[in-house]
């Protein structure tokens, strides 16, 4: 969401236009609710945003080597089928930092709601995360699985039973142990809560605890992507029946065994957690506390961070970060993301039914223009489905690159050569979504296709697009567990209940090399199925993929080791202040 | 005894214009594309997640269900439960009301602080350089966005001489006054134009009137004639402006709430739009509007104090 500064300029327009009625006019319209109207209205004007003119600015340095090719030689999730060690390596391993002080982390917007089985905002997740800890853990450059709360797995002759041997010295911030029946309670919570997360674990079967330190679970069918499913935020382990208090209780203050402790939470402004002095991951966490602050004005947030208000600036505009770098005292770091942004088209639709026309608008996509203009250069145009931060992204997928010629000449081979008219439902006050518009319109009106754009609120676009009641669009996709099948699910199996990202896109082809992937625990064969499935479904041009981009991050110099995940998670449990 | 009836009587007309409002937001809210359920699930919307969630919403009832019983709760005291945070609207409201409030009180006081003198210089220095001054100089203020204005300010006198804080409302009593000046200049500079202008001109008016020519005549001073006699009754037009001018911020601070980072009630009413969160804009409607009815009345009120010739019946 953008809330755009333009809008100003219509509040002060309507304040004129109030001073021309009378008083009892304006009482009159004012009891009739226009004030809270008004507030609809001031934002059905905030149009375009304030973006300056693009520069070439250089891509700041990158922390983790992931932005590569990713799929070379780590050890891919899925692949458990022995025992690992003890956590001791990766993101487990403690970077030394000095005890004290208090981190403020301003954000453009609030926390919403703590059920982790069911919220799916981020800004509830990023904090929820330093509160409560799953099995597993993703790998710093989100292509592994490690072990967590879990030391360590094995897995039965016919892959469907996993047993796991929990750590012993964890306790929960009460004091309570946490036992087997605690992870028992939490995954089945996460697994029966409708509307929800449960679609993560739909191959969970049963769990069992043989004792006080072993967790069995078995599963429907084969399933490879079950460690990553278990290092999902939503599978965190929350007491044993919330530890006697109500479910909803449970959620308002709630007590995990992670490094830091609730404190309050001033809805709408500010949220602080304490620190976890009985913390299992021994001389940790370093700060006394982390709070998340919200700041809605994107210049208010940097000058919070020029002036150390707060310590770190959550993913400011890709617009202020050259701002930023000029900021004395102030580090911007761009950390490699899963978010991938695509183009939607509704194959319900004609002519986005026809292979050729979705291949030709993919040619016509200028994706160095987008990563210029809407990335300010600070990401890399995208080629698969797949994002290089997730195993087995293939970086050799054959996605479409800009190319009028091969465009022309896909459009020629379609059942549409010419006249082609269709509408962009873009989201207004995105200026990324305008952006993309306005360039694909471009290259589109060179093959001769009329686009149209069509502007709505974001919430309205969302609801269109799940109902299929759109030609073309935009929309984007972040992991939440280091394995692709979460997406896969969603974009080609009609089993993950998302319409095939919502452009119906149904191949049989397809859906036949992802359920095989499933299943397929052996790294590399699991790799030649994503492989072959990637290049399907580039060539089938279903989803275009525009642009890989990074999670960037403002910090004060002074804040030592602070890493953000592919996946968006960061673990203040390590961060400290020099 | 006739006043407080009349104040009854103002309140007593609150209900039918609540009731007015709070179906008009419903139906409004219904009209409007998008869906919460959807909105709540993210990119990761399925058909059976937004079943699940319209049933755990109410969203599945009927419409005049759903209505009624919004009202049935409204008639409790109970503005039902936000989707997105779960958690009780009222508290929710509430406690964003208090920066608002703050918020709109500062604004009012500096606007008038910085009004008056202005505008008594301005009509009894009529047509001078300092009057012409007075007259052009806010107007520069009127055409300040307040997004910049507030940047500006921060800038100046939180950044540079370290004053006053950046953003945010602060702890406690004290923090809260400091916190409050920067947003409240901001608002003020808005209201500075209209109220100088309309205290000026009213001023000169009444510096013209037979019964300062006879206060004059009497003997007074120029400032007990200014002070005493002419502004009292010159005042009485700019309330009213003052008055309408103050029920139109409510709902309207949110672009200074935003810059300052002060998060008040029009922050959470535009969030709430933005996601669909039904219950907290019908909540803050709701309170708006009471607002709004409050101001107008309290103006009537502070009228009525001033010219006696008006009666509030």
């Amino acid at each position: 969401m953008n809330i755009d500064d333009n809008g100003t300029t219509a509040a002060r327009a309507a304040a004129m236009a109030a001073h021309q009625i009378t008083r009892r006019n304006a009482l009159r319209m004012g009891a009739l609710g226009l004030g809270g109207v008004g507030v609809s209205a001031f934002l059905a004007a905030c149009g375009t945003n304030n973006t300056s003119t693009p520069t070439s600015s250089s891509v700041s340095s990158a922390p983790s080597s992931a932005a590569g090719g990713a799929t070379s030689a780590s050890s891919a999730a899925g692949t458990g089928a022995a025992s690992s060690s003890p956590a001791t390596s990766g993101s487990s391993a403690v970077p030394a930092g000095k005890n004290g002080g208090d981190v403020i982390i301003a954000r453009a917007q609030d926390s919403v709601d703590f059920d982790k089985t069911m919220v799916f905002s981020n800004a509830s997740i990023w904090v929820y995360v330093q509160i409560w800890e799953g099995l597993t853990i993703g790998s710093k450059d989100g292509t592994s699985v490690e072990p967590w709360l879990a030391t360590s797995w094995t897995q039965s002759a016919d892959k469907l039973t996993w047993t796991f041997k929990l750590r012993t010295d964890v306790k929960f911030s009460d004091g309570t142990p946490m036992t087997s029946a605690d992870v028992k309670f939490s995954l089945d919570e996460a697994s029966s809560t409708k509307g929800g997360w449960e679609f993560i674990n739909s191959a969970i079967e049963k769990i069992t605890t043989p004792d006080a330190s072993t967790v069995v679970i078995k599963t429907k069918y084969q399933w490879a992507p079950l460690l990553a499913d278990l290092a999902c935020p939503s599978n965190g382990i929350v007491p044993n029946k919330y530890g006697g208090r109500a479910k909803k209780a449970f959620y308002t203050s709630p007590i995990g065994t992670g490094p830091y402790v609730w404190d309050t939470w001033n809805k709408g402004s500010k949220l602080t957690l304490k620190k976890n002095p009985a913390y299992w991951r021994t001389g940790l966490p370093y700060l006394d506390s982390v709070s998340w602050q919200v700041v809605p004005d994107d210049n208010t947030r940097n000058v919070m961070i020029q002036g150390n208000t707060a310590q770190i600036n959550e993913n400011p505009p890709f617009s202020t970060i050259d701002q930023l770098k000029g900021v004395a005292g102030a580090a911007v770091t761009l950390f490699p993301s899963t978010r991938t942004d695509y183009i939607l088209m509704n194959q319900k639709r004609a002519p986005f039914n026809d292979v050729h026309v979705r291949r030709a608008i993919s040619y016509a996509i200028d994706r160095e223009a987008l990563v210029k203009t809407v990335l300010f250069g600070n990401g890399t145009p995208a080629n698969s489905l797949f994002m290089p931060t997730v195993p087995f992204y293939d970086k050799n997928t054959p996605g479409q690159t800009y190319d009028m010629t091969k465009a022309k000449a896909e459009l020629a081979m379609s059942k549409f050569p010419a006249g082609i008219k269709i509408t962009y439902l873009a989201a207004s006050g995105d200026s990324v979504d305008s952006q993309i518009a306005q360039i694909l319109q471009a290259s589109l009106k060179e093959l001769g296709i009329t686009m149209d754009i069509s502007n709505s609120d974001p919430s309205a676009i969302h609801d269109l697009q799940n109902a299929s009641n759109y030609d073309i669009s935009h929309s984007y996709w972040t992991m939440d567990i280091p394995d692709p099948d979460e997406l896969v699910q969603f974009a080609v199996l009609p089993s993950g209940g998302g319409h095939s990202f919502n452009t119906n896109y149904n191949s049989a082809a397809a859906q036949s090399l992802a359920t095989q992937a499933q299943k397929t625990f052996d790294t590399a064969a699991r790799q030649a199925l994503y492989t072959k499935l990637q290049a399907l479904l580039a060539e089938d041009a279903f989803l275009p993929p525009l642009f890989y981009q990074p999670f960037p991050y403002a910090t004060r110099t002074s804040v030592q080791n602070f890493f953000v995940k592919p996946t968006g998670l960061y673990d203040m449990a390590v961060v400290s202040l020099a | 005894m006739k006043y407080l009836l009349y104040v009854l009587r103002r309140l007593v007309t609150l209900i039918p214009v609540l009731f007015g409002i709070s179906l008009l937001v419903f139906l409004l809210l219904k009209i409007v594309p998008g869906d919460p359920a959807v909105t709540l699930l993210g990119s990761h919307v399925t058909d059976e997640g937004v079943a699940a969630l319209h049933q755990q919403l109410g969203l599945d009832l009927p419409l005049w269900k759903q209505y009624g019983s919004f009202l049935g709760k409204l008639l409790h005291g109970d503005l039902g439960e936000s989707y997105q945070y779960r958690s009780s609207v009222s508290s929710l409201v509430f406690q964003n009301l208090v920066p608002t409030i703050w918020l709109i009180v500062a604004g009012a006081l500096f606007a008038v602080i910085i009004s008056v003198p202005l505008a008594v210089w301005a009509a009894s220095h009529r047509n001078g350089f300092g009057d012409n001054t007075i007259r052009t100089i806010p107007l520069i203020g009127l055409g300040m966005p307040a997004f910049w204005l507030g940047i500006m300010l921060v800038l100046l006198l939180s950044l540079k001489a370290g004053a006053f804080p950046a953003s945010g409302f602060g702890d406690g009593f004290e923090n809260h006054l400091k916190s409050i000046v920067l947003p409240g200049i901001t608002v003020a500079l808005a209201l500075v134009p209209i109220l100088v202008r309309s205290l000026r001109a009213s001023m000169i008016d009444v510096l013209q009137s037979d019964y300062v020519t006879t206060a004059r005549a009497k003997g007074l001073t120029g400032r007990r004639v200014v002070f005493g006699h002419a502004l009292r009754n010159a005042a009485i037009s700019s309330i009213t402006v003052l008055g309408v001018n103050i029920a139109y911020l409510i709902g309207s601070t949110v672009v200074v709430e935003k810059v300052f980072a002060l998060n008040g009630v029009g922050y959470l009413m535009l969030t709430a739009i933005f996601n669909r969160d039904f219950p907290i804009v019908q909540g803050v409607t709701l309170v708006f509007a009471v607002m709004v009815v409050l101001v107008n009345l309290l103006t009537d009120m502070t009228h009525a104090a001033l010219d006696p010739r008006v009666r509030l019946a």
